[in-house]
């Protein structure tokens, strides 16, 4: 759980407005920028060939560096293998005293950064200046980098117009070509008098020793070329196997990072290359690799996290983060920052200064969707949840009331308790508007939906199935929401199933299916909750299993299976489980759908992509056939369909005020959209959007794939009298 | 001029150049490429010029040339001169046309040929249009293909950028502002 020294972090970022607008208009120019730079390459097959190579790379990594210090040393480099921060940092210090340096400046190097290496140098008396734009604003600042790739996102012309001035004693316009100039001359002067050089590299190819590094400002080739020592601090994960893999890295990096084709310089450094020394004379320079360890081999022998190797630090991940846009990057605490910062931070920093952060993932997915490297960096942060859960336990609170919903008994009856309880709150209205105190931060942005007045498991008892031919059965699984919240989503997938001849049972000993356990990371509560269903829905009695919650399908077809893998018995029929569960849209689809019909009355529908659905399941094209194969429907798409919605289960009662701003982003979309109806497949997105609206927007309504079928299709007059 | 391949080469080349702000030629002989690069100097008014001679400028006489125009050119001490040289003057090895890239890639890593690039506000690269590559694939197997790597291989791609304050583009920090692209299509041998 987050503490409250990060939520006033949060709070102070979301506070700011420069901050905030830099990076919205970043986020939203870069999905377009990196879009264009990608047209007519083949991304999957690019990152298909990255995860190769660095996969290869990562389970060879012993074999790697032997080769890469033989090649690099046999071109004349001095290579040194630092196992921790401290050993690189006494590495460049006794190069820099041995040759009496006095001047340092640097390029570029996140490494550097980790290790907190100017500090180092500056005690010793050592001028160092960095000489990318963004971190000399903010060294002169006093600050730590916000991005990877962009270090001074969060500050404006007129703060860098006053480090400026403050930094050279006299006045700067904020006029950004002016402190651009101002920079070259400044940093030129560095560049001509620095005794040494340091540098990070984006890649140390094993097969030649060769150093790649990409920059846009020139700094990068100047580093390498003015001093006469020269030290690359690399960290290991930069290894690649051979010089021609390094293509596809190249063809990845600056498309995913600024969405440029390529940087306007790549310099490759094999070997000292010649220099000028003070007295005039070219000779070689002095060159030193050090390749650092500093908590990454622990990180790659973990089988979870092996694959963080494959990350090529783009920063892709935290450009299309729906948190991260809205915080930035200082909230995270560390020098890596989002979601492979937190994953970083939590081995390279520790996992305490990582607890904080993890919290701010939405699992929504989108970062794993543009990764170049494939890293499936939600899944990670889950895992890093899972051990926290697991080593610390959780808050009583949060503990209490997954150990009550892991508890069917207990969970129900208070369930219909609340129907009963909630009335003062409702005043006879569907959705709860407003909460006393210290909850009203829910219901701040949008009202929470009212508990059913009849859950759907008794509202079962009474739905008369008509199935004609009847063809199979299927089990209904229903998750809390459509239980206990919109059971009428339940009758639309009956109606639907029973059209297309199948018969639906609504197995009575089901409960929560334990996502919200799973995504806070309290891994015993879920697998209660697995074997509970397993057991319930008795996957091998019917044709299939359908739920209408795509957080529950993932539940049912993937968390099972991976809770439960350690007992072979239920993981067999955890198995039969997964291979029988089908979300709503998708079995329909599958089944061949309804035949196009309907009232034919105009409807102006927007659909919105559950990330679960969409991201987990590849499902988005199967639900926009079922809607626009019934009759006066009229799908119109909206902007960043895809999108998070911020609901993210707990995620909304945890940082409402995150989640509230990303639903905000949801509901403009949709207003922009100009359709009445916005539909959607998830009963979480439902409660989040049909809040916000309710609150926004009342004349916009939101229904579920099922419930729309249902009303369009006048498919519900079977209810028993 | 040269086949349909070539020239398609060179277009896209150009173009792709031309997206990030460079300027690019095509001239037929290393005479022609010394008088456009007179014109190109005197346009934007440069009075000292950093060249390192190469097969191109050898060829073409370009330090002759330039020197009749009133122009000081400076041949050596390129270390002292290129801080404060408003142009600098060098061949470079490849050009990718996929990308729009230079390659520099000398066997011998001379330093003067990075000092004559990179610290210039206006950076002359003459290629050879023959050493034309089509992709960076090609490219990186045809590095991977020399004797050994170079040990300093420069990709340039347009002027120096940044877009580090605000995010707005601003163009020309440590390296050159102005990058200017000459290809040449009579063989003249190797760049050094």
């Amino acid at each position: 759980m987050a503490d409250k020294q990060f939520k006033k972090k949060i709070s102070d970022a979301l506070g700011n407005d420069v901050l905030r607008g830099a990076l919205g208009r970043f986020g939203d120019a870069y999905i377009i920028s990196r879009e264009k730079a990608y047209e007519g390459y083949n991304f999957k097959e690019i990152s298909d060939n990255i995860a190769e190579v660095k996969s290869y790379a990562a389970s060879h990594l012993d074999e790697m560096i032997d080769q890469f210090e033989k090649a690099a040393t046999e071109r004349g480099a001095k290579v040194f293998r630092a196992m921790t921060g401290d050993d690189a940092k006494k590495y460049i210090l006794e190069v820099a005293k041995r040759n009496n340096v006095k001047r340092v400046v640097k390029s570029k190097s996140m490494v550097s950064e980790e290790i907190l290496l100017n500090k180092t140098l500056m005690a010793e008396g050592m001028d160092v200046q960095e000489t990318d734009l963004g971190e000399w604003i903010v060294q002169l600042a006093g600050q730590h980098p916000s991005h990877m790739v962009m270090p001074a996102i969060h500050m404006t012309k007129e703060e860098v117009a006053d480090v400026f001035s403050g930094h050279l004693h006299r006045l700067n316009q904020p006029v950004i070509a002016e402190l651009v100039k101002t920079a070259r001359v400044e940093l030129r002067k560095s560049f001509i008098e620095a005794d040494m050089g340091i540098s990070g590299a984006n890649m140390a190819i094993a097969e030649t020793g060769t150093l790649i590094m990409l920059t846009n400002e020139g700094n990068g080739r100047l580093t390498s070329t003015l001093p006469p020592i020269h030290i690359f601090l690399v960290g290991i994960e930069k290894l690649v196997p051979e010089f021609e893999d390094a293509t596809h890295i190249l063809q990845a990096l600056p498309r995913s990072a600024t969405g440029q084709q390529i940087t306007s310089y790549v310099s490759m450094v094999t070997g000292p290359t010649p220099a000028y020394y003070s007295d005039g004379t070219v000779k070689d320079k002095e060159f030193h690799i050090i390749l650092m360890d500093n908590g990454r081999r622990k990180m790659y022998n973990d089988e979870k996290f092996k694959k963080t190797f494959q990350c090529i630090r783009c920063a892709s991940c935290l450009n299309v983060c729906p948190a991260f846009q809205l915080v930035g990057g200082h909230v995270y605490g560390h020098i890596y920052t989002g979601g492979i910062g937190t994953i970083l931070t939590n081995f390279l920093n520790s996992e305490k200064d990582a607890q904080n952060p993890q919290n701010l993932c939405l699992q929504c997915g989108k970062c794993s969707e543009v990764c170049p490297g494939k890293l499936d960096i939600p899944q990670m942060i889950l895992e890093m949840r899972n051990r926290i859960g697991a080593k610390e336990g959780l808050p009583f609170t949060q503990k209490f009331a997954l150990d009550v919903v892991s508890n069917r008994r207990l969970f129900h009856s208070l369930l219909r308790m609340a129907s009963v309880a909630q009335k003062p709150f409702t005043k006879g209205q569907p959705v709860i508007r407003h909460l006393p105190m210290f909850l009203s931060g829910l219901t701040e942005k949008k009202s929470l939906p009212a508990v059913a007045k009849v859950p759907f498991r008794d509202v079962f008892k009474t739905i008369k199935q008509d199935v004609k031919n009847p063809k199979g059965k299927i089990a209904l699984y229903a998750g809390c929401l459509i239980d206990f919240v919109y059971p009428k989503i339940g009758e639309g997938v009956i109606g639907a199933l029973n059209e297309k001849g199948y018969e639906v049972i609504f197995p009575d000993g089901q409960s929560c299916c334990g996502a919200p356990a799973t995504y806070m990371g309290d891994r015993s509560n879920a697998r209660k909750c697995a074997i509970m269903n397993i057991e319930a829905l008795e996957a091998e009695k019917v044709d299939y299993v359908v739920s209408a919650c795509p957080t529950c399908t993932h539940a049912l077809k993937e968390s099972f299976k991976e809770l439960l893998h350690d007992d072979p018995a239920l993981a067999t029929r955890a198995e039969e489980l997964s291979k029988k569960s089908k979300d709503f849209s998708k079995l329909l689809f599958d089944l061949g759908g309804l035949t196009p019909g309907g009232d034919g009355i105009p409807m102006k529908v927007t659909y919105h992509d559950s990330c679960h659905l969409k991201r987990s399941m590849g499902v988005y094209t199967e639900p926009r056939k079922i809607l626009t194969d019934t009759a006066g429907v009229q799908l119109i798409e909206m902007k960043e369909s895809d999108r998070c919605c911020g609901f993210a289960g707990s995620y909304s009662i945890k940082f409402p005020e995150l989640s509230g701003p990303i639903l905000e982003r949801k509901l403009r979309n949709i207003e922009e959209s100009g359709a009445d109806v916005v539909v959607v497949d998830c009963p979480g997105c439902l409660m989040q959007i049909s809040g916000g609206l309710d609150k926004q927007n009342p004349k916009v309504k939101v229904v579920h794939t099922a419930e729309l079928l249902l009303e369009k299709r006048k498919v519900k007059e079977n209810r028993k009298k | 001029m040269k086949n349909d391949e070539t020239n398609e080469l060179y277009k896209r080349f150009k173009a792709k150049l031309e997206l990030v702000a460079g300027e690019c030629y095509r001239v037929n002989t290393a005479i022609e490429a010394g008088e456009l690069v007179c014109k190109v100097l005197g346009e934007k008014g440069i009075q000292n010029v950093a060249l390192l001679d190469a097969s191109i400028s050898k060829k073409g006489d370009f330090a002759n040339l330039i020197e009749k125009k009133g122009i000081t050119v400076y041949t050596d001490h390129f270390r002292e001169v290129t801080p404060e040289a408003q142009a600098g003057i060098t061949q470079v090895n490849y050009a990718i046309a996929e990308l729009g890239t230079l390659v520099q890639a000398d066997a011998d890593a001379n330093v003067d040929q990075r000092l004559c690039s990179t610290l210039v506000p206006i950076h002359i690269a003459l290629v050879s249009t023959v050493s034309l590559i089509a992709s960076l694939k090609e490219t990186m197997a045809t590095l991977h293909g020399l004797p050994r790597i170079p040990g300093f291989v420069g990709f340039i791609t347009g002027p120096s950028r940044t877009s580090d304050i605000e995010r707005v583009l601003t163009i020309g920090v440590h390296g050159p502002k102005q990058l200017v692209v000459v290809f040449v299509d009579e063989e003249t041998g190797e760049v050094a």
